[in-house]
């Protein structure tokens, strides 16, 4: 009779091993999955959004699956989350201002273009800008960005719980 | 008696299954096993659906804007191809002459599938429907056309793209049969002389013109900047 060697001894806990991690694998991309196509809680930080949401330390809820499954639901108003078009692993946050087909005014304060210069956004394109005008990265400086990039929008705040906001797109037109 | 005691032994426990089948007991068993397969199919999707969003995924073309590389007219079926994930989510640079599906920047619901002409930082000289003669590729973005340059829709219409709208890198085509395998990159066909020159070697030869004719439109970053510096140092 052959002696059972180490590997014989072994092979349940390899086995038992491997398939732990199998199950671990799975429930970290269920989660992950779920993060990028549902959405859920994530922290904001930087400046270019900042009478409306702070500098840091804010938790939000950001939906995603509406955007998802309509897409030409977007309203002007409404706070946005999409990836950055000038740097592809970095998600901002901005509010939409311009819808396609709508003639903009590139910059109203005159410091990153001339305060008369106006654009026609293209199809398929919005433009978007932060609230904080002063210190925002923005449609001024790289132009309408293409809906695809766009991931979903901020639904709520939740962290500092006397800060508590369900953020909708209540934009207001003045008729001329 | 035992002359066949491996059958014996092999068929105790069919007997015993089916007896207990008769009292009802094995049919409750089974019906539970039929539920609970696919209860653990949904359990493993996080995994397989993982491995088509970050890794690979197979996937049919459709249309002709990639012709000849890839639905040539002369084909009757639309190829089915291997998309590579991991390229572009691993984050390595993207290279020129590269075929890339990405999302289209007008309609954010469709695929295309369009090759890389210039990266960011090279100057390309565009073709009629863009209004500028000649364009800046700038940071984080691409310049993409398809092969067959009357019947696409691509940065001659919308301009360069942004890095971010990039999904997949086309690898591998596996139907049809007589294209089957990695895509490969053009080069000139070696020939040695009194080989028979069959239509194989004529299509390498007209994708490596086309090559040609793409690249003699690109000037490339680190090109001019040698430029400018020469100049410099003559001023």
């Amino acid at each position: 009779m052959i002696p059972p060697s180490w590997l014989h001894r072994a092979e349940p806990t390899i086995k038992g091993v491997g398939l732990a991690c199998l199950h671990l694998v799975n429930f970290g991309l269920a989660f992950h999955l779920f993060k990028e196509n549902v959405g859920g809680p994530c922290f904001m930080a930087g400046p270019s959004m900042l009478p409306t949401l702070d500098n840091s330390g804010e938790l939000v809820i950001e939906s995603i699956l509406p955007h998802r499954l309509f897409p030409n639901r977007l309203a002007r108003g409404e706070l946005i989350t999409l990836i950055s078009p000038v740097n592809p692993s970095r998600i901002i946050c901005k509010r939409v201002i311009g819808l396609p087909g709508d003639i903009i005014c590139v910059d109203p304060t005159g410091l990153k273009a001339p305060s008369t210069e106006h654009v026609v956004i293209p199809k398929g394109h919005i433009w978007i800008a932060g609230d904080n005008a002063a210190w925002s990265m923005d449609s001024r400086d790289y132009g309408p960005v293409s809906m695809a990039l766009v991931r979903g929008r901020i639904a709520a705040r939740i962290y500092p719980f006397n800060r508590f906001t369900v953020f909708s797109s209540a934009a207001t037109y003045i008729d001329q | 008696m035992p002359l066949f005691p491996k059958f014996l032994q092999f068929s105790r426990p069919i007997t015993a299954r089916w007896v207990r089948g008769a009292a009802n007991e094995g049919n409750f068993r089974r019906a539970r096993s039929l539920i609970s397969r696919p209860w653990r199919l949904i359990y493993w999707l996080p995994l397989g659906l993982g491995f088509t969003q970050y890794f690979y995924t197979v996937k049919t073309i459709r249309g002709r804007s990639m012709q000849p590389t890839l639905n040539p007219d002369t084909s009757g079926w639309d190829d089915i191809v291997v998309f590579d994930r991991y390229a572009i989510h691993s984050g390595e640079p993207v290279g020129k002459g590269d075929i890339v599906a990405l999302r289209d920047p007008i309609d954010s619901r469709k695929m295309i599938v369009k090759r890389i002409i210039a990266v960011a930082g090279d100057v390309i000289k565009t073709l009629p429907p863009y209004p500028d003669a000649e364009v800046a590729v700038p940071e984080g973005h691409i310049w993409v056309e398809g092969d067959e340059p009357f019947r696409t829709l691509d940065s001659n219409k919308f301009g360069p793209v942004p890095l971010a709208l990039l999904d997949s890198k086309l690898t591998y085509i596996i139907w049809p049969l007589d294209r089957i395998g990695p895509l490969r990159p053009p080069v000139p066909p070696v020939s040695k002389r009194g080989d028979p020159r069959d239509s194989r070697w004529y299509s390498d030869i007209a994708a490596f013109e086309r090559e040609q004719r793409r690249q003699s439109r690109v000037t490339t970053r680190s090109t001019t900047l040698s430029q400018q510096n020469t100049e410099n140092l003559v001023t």
